[in-house]
């Protein structure tokens, strides 16, 4: 680790500038699906980064930790942990941050487990590779890992293999994994989407005690506002590649101010009056090659007016809430 | 369709009763079935004319394989089915045929659901023509655009594949496929669950549209309990293949008389911020069990915070008094007794 840059007090754990990164469209052409993010994560915080399908929000994950697929690639943006730039670091310093100081746990938990390991050699080898020491140590903490993320009958699950375990158990292995390296910050992509709502309310809660004991940030990547809401403390919205409104939970789930949040929200069968008609968001988000240069929620949007034929820039509307639209600056004179 | 005996008066449109669906778990060089997986085991359901009534619960209770029971897309073993008055389980196959033309189904996924080789007019006149409706080609195609519009399409989008339309938009299709033979139950198994929050309430708004016009009845399948409590009329609530409670879904979500509807409830993330759920309370601990080898007596008592000696040796019957029922012995005198 450098030397040269001590973080200050101040500085966020996390600090994502003007990410950019392009897919190729038709021809030579490319396209940035993420469009210029900024983010900022404090120690211990939960940031939800939220949108629908095809928004960006797995893309800048995956981003700020170069593991974007190809023909993907990062074009731009400066991504600092705990007061360092990771944009210089080579393979080595790569692995030591993956797994290492950044932690990260998917969707479909198979995506990260070998199906021909038993579950506590992965953990193990984990372990090992970012606290080196013996295989009986490894194992030990393995174990101590397991009961940390309550998986009932540790010693014995340490030798199951991944199939043997049910989808709960499976997702609370991979969350063990990536704690063996006692991580500042989790990044989470979707971990409770594909478990029933029992179990993703177990796995919601675990995550939501971690992070308090260990002190550890998370990014927390959804489509699912209720999840935002039990867990989060801060919320930046994305839409079609870019953030358009970021503030504290209550701030943005209580009192949306962007068009595209408030129309979200409303359509919520679970927040709408039983039986009575949905609010709807006409249309659908256009796909990104046909990404507008202005607001690109202006063809859908009720308050759309001649200014958004140009990119928004940020309003703030206090210490910790900002959108990005035109009409909402218009409101407030900004 | 004329030569239907009338359905009793009062009787619902829907009427299952008893119905057992079993898969077999085969092994050895003979693929005997050495095992049984118990996915629907003594189902008992009623959709009345024009009503939702919504099925819920976890992956694996047996909901999905109900909807698809009711079709005849799996055979059941044993029970009934009565579809405006007649056993779809006993019909010959062409009287069913007849029949399968007024009971229609929606799947999660539009894109597996559609064939990507075939127009969507194509899509759409398909089950026209296997019924022998409309005079001709071009004279379904015409039914086709009405339908489409009639889902909120453009009728020219009768010409294009299934990979050029958007999620809703496939949906849509897949919905107005279903009506193109004139149903009057749909069975829509997670018809929305795939889809973003701000298309899903096109959808939602569409098929409420449909059910005010046409006089649709639909049996919603489906575990996310916001949509359900938004739309049904009436709910059932499955766990480990059997419906542990049934009710007006109103009364269902308000004050739920079995444990494990309470605890499905309690686990749906809260949508308020002024109120975070899982900050007051502990989640229902451990996995559902397995269908191949249900525990004995009450199938929720492995999991069940209230489960008493009796749980264990002894299954409840579907319990209650008036409209609601619980399979329970905590409702044995048919009162509501939240913990």
């Amino acid at each position: 680790m450098s030397l040269a840059s001590r973080p200050s007090e101040a500085e966020p754990l996390l600090a994502v500038e003007g990410l950019v990164t392009s897919f190729p469209a038709d021809g030579s052409r490319r396209v940035a699906v993420v469009d210029g993010v900024d983010l900022a994560i404090a120690r211990g915080e939960v940031l939800a980064l939220v949108g629908e399908s095809g928004c960006g929000k797995s893309l800048t994950a995956l981003s700020i930790v170069r593991l974007v697929p190809k023909p993907g690639r990062v074009d731009a943006g400066r991504v600092r942990l705990a007061g360092r730039a990771l944009e210089g670091l080579g393979a080595d310093g790569w692995r030591r941050v993956r797994g290492g100081e950044i932690g990260m746990i998917f969707q479909e938990p198979m995506t990260s487990l070998n199906p021909v390991q038993t579950v506590g050699a992965q953990v193990a080898e984990a372990v090992r590779l970012h606290e080196p020491g013996s295989r009986a140590a490894a194992r030990r903490r393995a174990l101590a890992l397991f009961e940390q993320v309550g998986i009932p009958d540790p010693a014995a699950r340490l030798d199951a293999y991944p199939h043997q375990l049910s989808g709960g158990l499976k997702q609370r292995a991979m969350i063990a994994m990536a704690l063996a390296a006692r991580p500042k910050l989790l990044i989470a992509d979707e971990p409770t989407t594909a478990l029933d709502v029992t179990i993703q309310a177990q796995i919601l809660e675990l995550l939501r005690s971690l992070g308090r004991e260990l002190g550890m940030a998370v990014l927390l990547i959804t489509h699912d506002l209720g999840v935002v809401n039990e867990l989060a403390d801060r919320v930046a919205v994305m839409y079609a590649g870019r953030v358009i409104e970021q503030g504290t939970r209550c701030e943005v789930l209580a009192a949306p101010r962007h068009p595209y949040t408030e129309g979200l929200l409303r359509s919520l069968p679970a927040r709408a009056p039983r039986g009575a008609r949905l609010a709807e968001i006409p249309g659908a988000v256009p796909p990104p090659e046909a990404w507008a240069a202005g607001c690109r929620f202006a063809e859908r949007c009720p308050r759309a007016f001649a200014a958004c034929a140009a990119a928004p820039a940020w309003t703030a509307l206090s210490v910790t809430h900002a959108v990005r639209c035109h009409s909402v600056a218009r409101e407030v004179g900004a | 369709m004329s030569g239907h005996p009338a359905p009793r008066a009062g009787a619902p449109l829907l009427e299952v009763r008893g119905l057992q669906t079993w898969f077999p778990i085969r092994a050895g060089v003979l693929q005997r079935p050495v095992a049984w997986v118990r996915a629907v085991d003594g189902v008992d359901l009623d959709v009345p004319a024009g009503r939702t009534v919504a099925l819920v619960g976890e992956s694996g209770c047996g909901k999905t394989t109900v909807g698809r029971s009711i079709l005849r897309l799996v055979e059941p073993r044993a029970g009934s089915v009565r579809f405006a008055g007649q056993d779809l389980l006993a019909l010959p196959p062409g009287a069913l045929r007849a029949l399968r033309r007024q009971l229609q189904i929606v799947f999660q996924d539009p894109m597996a659901a559609l064939d990507p080789r075939f127009r969507i007019g194509e899509v759409v006149a398909e089950g026209m023509e296997a019924h022998g409706i409309g005079a001709g080609a071009a004279e379904r195609q015409e039914r086709a655009a009405a339908l489409l519009r009639r889902v909120g399409l453009a009728p020219s989008l009768l010409a294009r594949y299934p990979h050029e339309l958007s999620g809703g938009q496939r949906q849509r299709v897949c919905i107005a496929r279903a009506l193109a033979t004139g149903p009057r139950l749909l069975v829509c198994d997670e018809s929305v669950s795939a889809l973003d929050v701000s298309i899903q309430a096109q959808i939602l708004n569409l098929l409420r549209d449909l059910q005010d016009e046409l006089g649709l009845a639909y049996l919603f399948i489906s575990h996310d309990l916001g949509v359900v409590r938004h739309l049904a009329d009436r709910v059932a609530v499955m766990y480990l293949g059997r419906i542990v409670e049934e009710g007006p879904a109103e009364q269902v979500f308000a004050e739920p008389l079995h444990p494990y509807t309470r605890a499905l409830l309690d686990a749906v993330p809260s949508l308020d911020p002024a109120e975070r759920r899982f900050a007051s309370r502990v989640p229902l601990a451990g996995d559902v069990p397995s269908p191949a080898r249900p525990p004995a007596g009450c199938g929720f008592h492995t999991r069940c915070p209230l489960a008493f000696a009796r749980c264990r040796r002894e299954a409840p019957a579907l319990l209650g008094a008036g409209d609601r029922t619980a399979r329970c012995f905590l409702v044995e005198d048919g009162a509501p007794r939240p913990a």
